[in-house]
């Protein structure tokens, strides 16, 4: 767990690091108000992460030596085993959201949640039970549907 | 002065105005708990229904709605980790942890105690003082603006998640995607590589919903939890409302916090429950169970953005400087409705200010009677199932995503903050300081560039003054104050170790 946690945070650091530098060199075309203050935000937060980092990587040994004591345990087994449900669960979420979102471009509104409300009940939901799931996400998006549109007059996403 | 409140009282009492102000409650609480429509897209949706209202009536329907559905965005920062408005962003802090206890019933009693105390402090106070308030913000230039905000920033990025160097690049992120778009200085485009949705910045709501609303959803669908941990509420109400007044010293020393950052203009309450938080914190004798779920910190956070309520709006209505999104579309409602903002309004339109002051006392204590009646009903939402609770959040809140500027480019700009705010939190970073960097960043540059105007483009206007030098010193204390404290007693140690020896 310590050690991807640790290196989300690295990675981070360094994508932002590197986002920074890049950002202070697109300013510089800019007109000398507009550019000043976020190349100085840049430099600032540029320096903070460097120093962050040199703060991770002088800690590196002590976590590494940290983890070889933990060793091929049956907890680190388990540790894995949970990262690995977490992991799929995450990839399924993301594409149930993508391939919903993408067909709200095109089928609005109504399609978009019933597909996404679906798509989670089946999923994450009890699969075998399928007339619930489709009464639950039929019900939920017309309740969502009227609220907004008929109650508060909000405009849906139309599609095309 | 008196005068002019018995005349307000008057005024409120009207069967009009009552009702009014009751539908302004109710229909606050319920924008303010739909994920992603805050007091201020609440406002503009039912800005045309009242349009043909008399002004009294109006701001008072529309002071209730503002001031409920900061409420309202309490209940689903406690309940669902996802604040309606950038004023509630603090309390999740504690409400939301108090919840996974399944505390939830005992997190919104306090909530709504503290939205009626903190409420009533703040209105009677400013009635009182707003004259001598109004006075003092007036003596902030903008080296002292810009002070605040970096303060502000400092002492978030330190106290949040005490780990301070990943605090304070949160908060620079947020600063910088803050200069995306036109400058506020010379209107040039900047950072926006030919994408026409953030030309006029990064669309603030839509930023909130992303980090707090899409990332919590990615993280319960990733848990298999429903929002309460226990799969139970314990806890209710009343046991809240008792907790709440067992805090009599942070209860005032929040809502004095609130009074102060929400008579300053444009800092706004998402800085007052943060700052109140973070304050709470650090005089805490126990400040490790903060953000664990202490109720202390949500006291402190509640009461503290209900008391800078009424102060932002002071400045609104006294300077016309808004101090929040939301205070900014309530002043364009009061010049809509003939109220002209200034330093005269005060004489000039008495009796409409006065009945709002009066009307916002009265809402206090409706919105407590019905904040501790239906809002057990509302805490049923962390019972419910996770694969049910998820796309809910996700179509709810990236609807009101949507709904601001009927774009869909602000759906996909509420995912891609998302996915920042669900890597920041797997990465031990958190999004808070990316909030406030990303809602004071405009202000900070305005007042940057008006300082070195000013200035000449010295540095020195910021120690010009004495209350420069003293926000600078205070700025180095939250920075290195505990650092200083850790120094300071291994010196000692070492100190006494010698002398031992």
């Amino acid at each position: 767990m310590k050690q991807i946690l640790k290196r989300t945070d690295v990675i981070f650091k360094i994508t932002l690091f590197c986002l920074f530098i890049f950002l202070y060199f697109v300013a510089t075309s800019y007109p000398e108000k507009s550019k000043k203050f976020p190349q100085l935000v840049c430099i600032s937060t540029t320096i903070i992460i460097a120093v962050s980092l040199i703060f991770d990587f002088s800690r590196k040994e002590k976590i590494e030596k940290e983890i070889l004591d933990v060793g091929d345990t049956e907890l680190t087994k388990i540790d894995e085993d949970f990262k690995k449900i977490r992991r799929h669960r995450f990839i399924k979420a993301w594409a149930i959201i993508l391939i919903s979102t993408a067909i709200g471009f095109l089928g609005g509104f109504l399609i978009t949640t019933f597909l996404l409300l679906i798509g989670f009940l089946f999923l994450f939901g009890e699969k075998g039970n399928f007339l619930k799931n489709i009464t639950i996400s039929l019900l939920i998006t017309l309740i969502i549907f009227f609220t907004f549109q008929l109650i508060f007059g909000i405009s849906l996403i139309k599609g095309f | 002065m008196f005068d002019y409140l018995l005349q307000a009282a008057n005024i409120v009492i009207h069967w009009q105005n009552l009702l009014a102000l009751l539908s302004g409650t109710i229909i606050g609480i319920i924008i303010g708990v739909l994920p992603g429509l805050g007091p201020s897209a609440g406002m503009a949706l039912t800005l045309p229904l009242i349009l043909k209202w008399n002004p009294t009536t109006a701001l008072i329907f529309m002071g209730a709605l503002y001031k409920c559905s900061n409420y309202g965005g309490s209940i689903t920062a406690i309940l669902v980790n996802t604040p309606g408005d950038a004023s509630n962003a603090a309390t999740i802090l504690d409400g939301y942890p108090m919840c996974e206890k399944g505390k939830g019933g005992v997190a919104l009693g306090l909530s709504a105690t503290a939205a009626m105390v903190g409420g009533t402090i703040g209105m009677i106070c400013l009635v009182f003082s707003a004259p001598i308030l109004a006075e003092f913000a007036l003596k902030f230039g903008p080296a002292e603006y810009f002070l605040t905000a970096i303060l502000a920033l400092t002492i978030i990025s330190a106290v949040v998640q005490g780990a301070l160097l990943k605090g304070l690049i949160s908060a620079g992120l947020g600063l910088m995607l803050s200069t995306v778009g036109f400058d506020v200085i010379t209107g040039h485009l900047r950072f926006t590589f030919g994408l026409t949705a953030i030309e006029d910045g990064i669309p603030l709501i839509q930023a909130l919903v992303g980090l707090f609303a899409v990332t919590q959803a990615l993280c319960l669908a990733e848990s298999a939890q429903s929002i309460s941990r226990i799969g139970k509420l314990a806890g209710g109400f009343w046991e809240g409302a008792v907790t709440y007044f067992k805090y009599p010293y942070r209860i005032i020393h929040s809502a004095i916090i609130g009074l102060i950052v929400g008579v300053l203009p444009a800092v706004g309450q998402s800085s007052a429950g943060l700052l109140a938080w973070a304050e709470a914190k650090r005089e805490s004798k126990h400040p490790e169970s903060f953000g664990k779920g202490d109720p202390e910190g949500l006291i402190a956070s509640e009461t503290s953005t209900n008391a800078c309520m009424p102060g932002d709006l002071v400045c609104t209505i006294a300077l016309g400087i808004p101090g929040s999104v939301g205070a900014a579309i309530f002043l364009g409602i009061m010049i809509i409705f003939g109220v002209v903002p200034g330093p005269l309004v005060f004489q000039e339109k008495a009796q409409v200010i006065y009945s709002l002051f009066f009307a916002l006392i009265l809402t206090s204590f409706i919105l407590f009677l019905i904040g501790m009646t239906i809002a057990r009903h509302f805490a049923l939402v962390t019972l419910l199932p996770n694969e049910i609770i998820v796309p809910i959040i996700l179509v709810v809140s990236l609807l009101g995503s949507f709904a601001i500027r009927n774009l869909m480019e602000d759906v996909l700009i509420s995912l891609i903050f998302g996915v920042i705010g669900y890597i920041m939190l797997r990465g031990g970073f958190t999004p808070v300081p990316l909030l406030l960097g990303l809602v004071l960043g405009e202000m900070v540059e305005y007042n940057y560039h008006r300082a070195m105007m000013i200035s000449g483009g010295s540095y020195s206007i910021f120690l010009s003054s004495s209350i420069s030098k003293i926000l600078i010193i205070l700025i180095i204390l939250s920075l290195f104050g505990p650092h200083l404290g850790i120094f300071w007693k291994k010196l000692r140690k070492m100190k006494g170790g010698k002398s031992y020896v």
